[in-house]
């Protein structure tokens, strides 16, 4: 029989903590981010977004704030930016100014990001990953009590076996894949129906075939969504719906479903605790 | 839905963790599999780098008291967990599966 209970559950503040990644840099992590976070947003969510990018944090001025972050004692206020929440190293540095900080130094901020700001509650933090597979990322996964993993590549086999190595740390850490988007699947110009696979077709259905996990969907080269993400405008600001504004709310439907699904098949894990000794 | 990995197999969490008495404690793991372990038994198994040679692998920490306590136990992230043991010792990770196949022993 067991004896008295002393594990505890912390809350998190985010129903679902997601780790946006892709192990490589240049497949559009940073931009899948921001439209997935304002599709989430226009499904009614409540989300927030960390971008936990200390050498590159490239996020701000695709999604510019409309209310900058504030410190009270030691907690940090995210900013808000179209009602989503937001923070960032971009808040703490000039926007050219280089940071040259050593691995410890970049782990210390991320550690600051993940136990010091203060969410609230909300429906999705969406965490967007460096590239690569170290040390920011090791916290990241230990530390940051993640629901799941979306990777992000596109579609060329060069992009998607970097892709894999970076699948192959969460397995290690035991974080399940919400599933995969392929990002730049493909070119439709205007007024034609005709799709260009510009980078081969396919590579992120077999990447989610090979492992099992869904694929939640293609996001194509779409124009409007570099021209929203240089002017910090939203996708969906006007009610002409681009092929990327509504490939972007597919994608968003999908998270959110199997986020679902994959709270309720993990509903009987202990997730995050602490076991405080007694005498007994 | 099922959470999978790619060797196919379904990953071990835990779903409960309680002290048994003033040295052990009780995992129940997501397969129902309910495994007592005793710190002093885990701390000669230690993987940190005060307790392991990094170039050799030989422990270096000889004897171990077998009435070690721990302070507290708690996760780190989803895959192992971290004892504070009376000792000292802290740095140790302990993953889930190493702890899992300790069940078996």
């Amino acid at each position: 029989m067991p004896l008295k209970l002393f594990s505890e559950e912390k809350s998190s503040g985010a129903k679902h903590v997601i780790a946006i990644a892709a192990g490589k840099g240049g497949v559009g992590k940073s931009s899948v981010t921001v439209n997935l976070a304002r599709a989430l947003s226009r499904l009614g969510l409540t989300v927030g977004v960390m971008d936990t990018d200390i050498y590159g944090p490239s996020i701000r001025k695709m999604l510019p704030e409309d209310q900058l972050p504030q410190q009270k004692g030691n907690i940090l206020i995210p900013a808000v930016s179209d009602g989503i929440k937001m923070i960032s190293m971009a808040y703490f540095r000039k926007e050219h100014e280089a940071a040259a900080i050593r691995a410890p130094i970049a782990n210390g901020i991320i550690t600051q990001f993940i136990k010091s700001v203060e969410w609230g509650p909300l429906d999705f933090l969406l965490i967007d990953f460096p590239p690569g597979t170290g040390d920011v990322q090791l916290t990241l996964s230990q530390q940051a009590n993640l629901s799941g993993a979306i990777m992000v590549t596109t579609p060329q086999e060069v992009a998607v076996m970097d892709v894999r190595k970076a699948m192959n740390l969460f397995e290690q850490v035991k974080v399940p894949f919400l599933g995969i988007i392929e990002n730049m699947s493909y070119f439709q110009a205007p007024n034609s129906q005709e799709r260009h696979y510009l980078f081969g077709k396919g590579g992120g259905e077999r990447l989610a075939r090979d492992y099992g996990v869904p694929f939640l969907g293609s996001i194509p080269i779409d124009p409007k969504i570099c021209q929203c993400g240089d002017s910090g405008q939203s996708l969906f600001a006007d009610g002409d719906m681009s092929p990327g504004a509504a490939d972007f709310l597919k994608v968003a439907n999908n998270v959110v479903s199997h986020a679902a699904a994959m709270k309720k098949a993990s509903q009987d894990v202990l997730k995050e605790f602490e076991l405080v000794w007694k005498q007994l | 839905m099922e959470t999978i990995m790619n060797n196919g197999k379904q990953p071990i969490f835990v779903r409960s963790i309680r002290q048994k008495d003033n040295y052990t404690f009780t995992i129940q793991w997501t397969d129902n599999k309910i495994v007592d372990y005793r710190l002093s038994e885990l701390q000669k198994r230690c993987p940190c780098a005060k307790c392991v040679d990094e170039n050799s692998g030989m422990r270096k920490n000889a004897s171990v008291d077998n009435n070690v306590k721990a302070v507290k136990i708690s996760n780190v992230g989803r895959y192992a967990l971290r004892i504070l043991y009376t000792s000292g010792c802290s740095t140790g990770i302990y993953d889930f599966d190493m702890l899992h196949k300790m069940g078996f022993e």
